[in-house]
C-alpha cells in the first residue's frame, strides 16, 4: 500500500471510531440522523480502495451501528427505529460495495486504455514477431493483473507462455472455433484458476489467440473487455506484421538493387575490358596481314617463301573470320536470338576426327589423342556449328595447357546422347568460376594471361550447343586440368 | 500455461455430485429419530439433542471428507463415526464431550489424504489473521451482549468451558468449516464468482445455525446470530479463498465461539 493509501486507511478508520464514539456518548437511537455520517468513511474507502475497501469500511460501520440496533431489538422488539437501523446497515454495506465497484470499474477502464497504449508501444518496435509477442505477454500480465498471459500466433508457430501448443488445449479449441472460451476453474490449484482465451481477430481472420489465467475472479465485464481487447491486439499485431513485411520487402529490394548494380558494374568493367581486348585481337592479325602484304608487294621472294607467307596470311584471315563470327553470334545472343543454324542428319565421328586431325597437323607442340568408344549414333546438327564448337574447345585446351602436355578428345554414346569430352592438362578452372566461364566477356583471372582471347568463345559454344538442344559443362579433369563436355541429343 | 499446454476437458458432475447419499440418509434418520424420541419424551432431552447434533454434524464432516479426499482417501463413514463418538460421549456425561476432540485429531492425521481441506498447507499468517478476526468479532459480541443486551459475562471454570470448547473444536466449528468452506464453498467458487459463492454458502451456513436446537429461541439472539455469523461466514469464505485451507476459518470460529461461551446465553 502506498503512503497516501495508508493515510486514507487511517483517516477512514479514525472517522469510523470517532462517529461510533460520538453515537455511544450521545446514547443515540439507531434511527438518529447522525448515523448517516458513516457514509463519509464508507464512500471515501470505496472511492480509494474499490469494492474491498468499501466493504471493509462498511463492515466497520456496521460493527459500530450494530450494537445500537441489537439493543433496540432487545429492548423494544422490531420497532421502526430498529428497522431504520437495519436499513442503515444494508445501505452502508450496499453503498460501500456499489461505490467501490463503480470506482474500480472506472479505474479498470482507464487501465484498459493504458494497456492498449502499452500494447501499441510494444508492437511499434521493429523487432521479430516472436520477441514482440513475448514482450506483449509480459505487458498484458502486468497490466491486466493476471497470473499468466500467453499468446499463440502464426498458426501455432509462435507460442508465448508455454513450450508448445497442445492440439487438445483450450487455446487450440479457440483457434479452431474462433469463439472466446471461459473456464471457471482449470482444476490445477487449491484456489479456482479462471481461464479466458479470446481469438485475436483482424479483418475477419483469426491471427492468433490470447490466453489469460488468474487465481481469482474474472468478471463478465473483464471478459467482455478481453474480447474487445483481442480484436484490438489482433489488429495491432496484423499492422505490426504488415510493417515487418514491408520492412523485409524494402530490405530485400535494397539487396537486389545492390546486387544488380554490382552486376551491371561488373558487366561494364568486362565490356570495357572486352573493347580493349577485341581491338587488340583485331589489330594483331591486321598488323600481320599488313606487314606480310607489304613484304610481298615490295620484295621478291622465292616461290616456297611466298607460299609460306601466304599460309601465314590465310591463318590470320581465318582468325579474323572467327573473331567476326563470334561478334555476330554475340550480337544475336544479346538481342535474345538463337544462333542461325542449318540442321541436317549427320554422323559426328568424321567431324570430330577432322577437327582433331586439323589441330594435330598445325599444333605440333602438344600431343592430341582421339578416343571414339564404339559407333556413334547420328545427330541432327549444323555441321559448321558443330565444327566451330569442337575447334573452339580444342583450341582452348591447347591454349591453356603447357607445351608437351596431352589433350584428349573422347567421344561416346550414352543414354540417348552423344558426349564429347575435351580434356587438357592445364592449370584448370577454379570450381567457383566453372559456371561463369560460359558468360560473355568472362575470362578466368588466373589463366587470362596464358593466351589471347575475347572471352566470347565459350559463350558462343554454349549458345550453339543449346540451340541444338544439348548441354555443355566444365569439370575438373582427373589429375589436373579441365574437362569440357558437350552432349548432343542422338537420333534414335 | 494450462490454457496452452494442457489438454482441456469439460468438468464432470454437478455441484453436489459425489455426496455419500446412503450414509447421509442414515445420519438423517438418526437425527430425525433422536428429535422424535425426545419430543415423545422417550429419551431425555440432552442425550437426544447430542445424538441429533452428532448425526447432523457427522453428515457435514462425512460429506466434506467425501468431496475433499484424494483418490484412496479416508472413508466418509469413518468421519461420521468419529463425530458420533463425540456426540455419544456428550450424551453420556458433560465431560464425555471431550470425545469430540477425536474428530480434529483424526482430521489432522488424515490431512495428507484430504487435500481439499488444505490443512497440510495452512499459511500461518492467515491462521493468525483468522484468530484475530474471531477475537474482534468475539470481543464485539461480548461487549455488545454484556453491556447493551444484558447478558452477563462469566469467569469460566475448566469443567464448565472444556466440554463446550471440545464441542466447538470437534463438533461445531470443524464440521461447519470442513463442509461449508472446505467442501461447498470450494466447489461453488470454482463455478461462480466469489460474491455469489460466498453469499450462497453464508445463507446455507446461517440456516445450519438457525435450525440448531442449541441456539436459544429469542429475537435478539437470533438477530445477533444472523449478524455475527453472516460476518464470520463471509470472512471465513474470504480466508479460505485466499489460503485454500480451512485452518484460518477454524481459528476464527473457535476464538469467536470461546467468546460466545463466556456469555451466559446457553442455559
Amino acid at each position: 500500500m502506498t503512503a497516501s493509501g495508508r493515510r486514507t486507511a487511517l483517516l477512514v478508520a479514525g472517522l469510523v471510531v470517532v462517529i461510533t464514539a460520538g453515537l455511544a456518548a450521545a446514547d443515540g437511537s439507531p434511527s438518529t440522523p447522525w448515523r448517516h455520517l458513516y457514509l463519509l468513511p464508507v464512500l471515501l474507502a470505496g472511492l480509494r480502495f474499490g469494492v474491498a475497501g468499501g466493504l471493509i469500511a462498511a463492515l466497520g460501520a456496521v460493527l459500530g451501528v450494530g450494537p445500537f440496533v441489537l439493543r433496540e431489538i432487545e429492548g423494544h422488539g422490531p420497532t421502526r427505529a430498529a428497522a431504520e437501523g437495519v436499513v442503515t446497515l444494508a445501505v452502508l454495506a450496499g453503498s460501500g460495495a456499489l461505490v467501490g465497484s463503480l470506482a474500480a470499474r472506472a479505474r479498470r477502464q482507464r487501465e484498459r486504455y493504458e494497456t492498449l497504449r502499452a500494447v501499441q508501444r510494444a508492437l511499434a518496435e521493429p523487432t521479430p514477431l516472436g520477441r514482440v509477442a513475448a514482450r506483449l505477454a509480459a505487458v498484458l500480465t502486468r497490466r491486466l493483473g493476471v497470473d499468466a498471459a500467453g499468446l499463440v500466433l502464426d498458426e501455432g508457430r509462435i507460442v508465448v507462455g508455454a513450450d508448445r501448443l497442445d492440439p487438445r488445449s483450450l487455446t487450440a479449441r479457440v483457434l479452431a472455433r474462433r469463439e472466446p472460451e471461459f473456464v471457471t476453474d482449470a482444476g490445477t490449484d487449491a484456489r479456482a484458476r479462471r481461464v479466458v482465451v479470446v481469438p485475436l481477430a483482424s479483418d475477419g481472420e483469426t491471427v492468433g489467440a490470447l490466453a489469460v489465467e488468474r487465481l481469482g475472479d474474472v468478471s463478465r465485464e473483464e471478459r467482455d473487455a478481453l474480447v474487445g481487447f483481442g480484436a484490438a491486439v489482433g489488429l495491432a499485431l496484423d499492422n505490426a506484421r504488415l510493417a515487418a513485411r514491408q520492412r523485409r520487402f524494402a530490405e530485400e529490394l535494397e539487396h537486389k538493387v545492390g546486387e544488380a548494380t554490382a552486376r551491371l558494374g561488373e558487366m561494364d568493367r568486362l565490356k570495357s575490358g572486352f573493347v580493349a581486348l577485341a581491338s587488340h585481337e583485331l589489330r594483331t592479325p591486321l598488323t600481320a596481314l599488313q606487314g606480310f602484304s607489304e613484304l610481298l608487294a615490295t620484295r621478291a621472294f622465292a616461290p616456297v617463301e611466298v607460299r609460306r607467307l601466304a599460309e601465314i596470311m590465310r591463318g590470320e584471315i581465318e582468325r579474323l573470320g572467327r573473331i567476326v563470327s563470334d561478334f555476330l553470334d554475340l550480337a544475336r545472343l544479346e538481342r535474345g536470338l538463337a544462333p542461325a543454324i542449318r540442321r541436317a542428319v549427320l554422323d559426328p565421328a568424321p567431324l570430330i576426327a577432322a577437327a582433331v586431325e586439323l589441330f594435330r597437323r598445325t599444333r605440333t607442340t602438344h600431343r592430341l589423342e582421339l578416343h571414339v568408344e564404339g559407333a556413334l549414333p547420328r545427330v541432327d546438327a549444323d555441321a559448321d556449328a558443330l565444327d566451330r564448337v569442337l575447334k573452339n574447345l580444342i583450341s582452348n585446351a591447347l591454349k591453356y595447357s603447357p607445351p608437351g602436355s596431352c589433350v584428349r578428345v573422347r567421344a561416346r554414346a550414352t543414354d540417348g546422347v552423344v558426349a564429347v569430352d575435351v580434356e587438357d592438362e592445364g592449370p584448370g578452372i577454379p570450381a567457383e568460376e566453372r559456371a561463369r566461364v560460359f558468360e560473355p566477356y568472362y575470362r578466368v583471372r588466373e589463366t587470362a594471361g596464358l593466351g589471347p582471347g575475347t572471352g566470347l568463345g565459350l559463350s558462343v559454344v554454349k549458345s550453339l550447343v543449346e540451340a541444338h538442344g544439348g548441354t555443355v559443362r566444365a569439370d575438373a579433369a582427373p589429375g589436373c586440368g579441365t574437362r569440357m563436355t558437350v552432349m548432343l541429343p542422338a537420333l534414335p | 500455461m494450462y490454457a496452452i499446454a494442457r489438454p482441456w476437458e469439460p468438468r464432470p458432475g454437478g455441484l453436489l455430485s459425489g455426496a455419500p447419499l446412503p450414509l447421509l440418509v442414515a445420519l438423517g434418520v438418526l437425527t430425525a429419530g433422536a428429535g422424535a424420541l425426545a419430543r415423545a419424551e422417550l429419551v431425555p432431552l440432552t442425550p437426544a439433542r447430542a445424538l441429533g447434533a452428532g448425526g447432523a454434524q457427522g453428515a457435514l464432516l462425512a460429506t466434506a471428507v467425501a468431496w475433499a479426499a484424494s483418490r484412496g482417501g479416508p472413508a466418509p463413514w469413518l468421519a461420521a463415526t468419529v463425530v458420533l463418538a463425540g456426540a455419544v460421549g456428550a450424551a453420556l456425561s458433560p465431560l464425555g464431550a471431550l470425545a469430540y476432540l477425536a474428530a480434529p485429531v483424526w482430521v489432522w492425521l488424515e490431512r495428507a489424504r484430504l487435500p481439499g481441506l488444505g490443512l497440510a498447507r495452512a499459511p500461518a499468517g492467515l491462521v493468525v489473521a483468522g484468530a484475530a478476526l474471531g477475537a474482534l468479532l468475539g470481543a464485539h459480541l461480548f461487549v455488545t451482549a454484556s453491556l447493551t443486551l444484558g447478558y452477563s459475562g462469566r469467569v469460566p471454570t475448566l469443567e464448565g468451558l472444556a466440554p463446550w470448547l471440545a464441542y466447538d473444536v470437534g463438533g461445531n466449528v470443524l464440521t461447519t468449516e470442513a463442509f461449508f468452506r472446505g467442501a461447498l464453498f470450494d466447489r461453488a467458487q470454482r463455478r461462480w464468482p466469489f460474491p455469489a459463492a460466498a453469499a450462497l454458502v453464508t445463507a446455507l451456513c446461517l440456516v445450519r445455525y438457525l435450525v440448531d436446537p442449541l441456539l436459544p429461541r429469542s429475537l435478539e439472539v437470533t438477530a445477533g446470530a444472523v449478524f455475527y455469523l453472516t460476518l464470520l461466514s463471509l470472512a471465513n469464505c474470504w480466508l479460505y479463498w485466499r489460503s485454500g485451507s480451512i485452518a484460518p476459518g477454524v481459528a476464527a470460529g473457535v476464538v469467536f465461539f470461546v467468546a460466545y461461551r463466556l456469555l451466559h446465553v446457553v442455559p
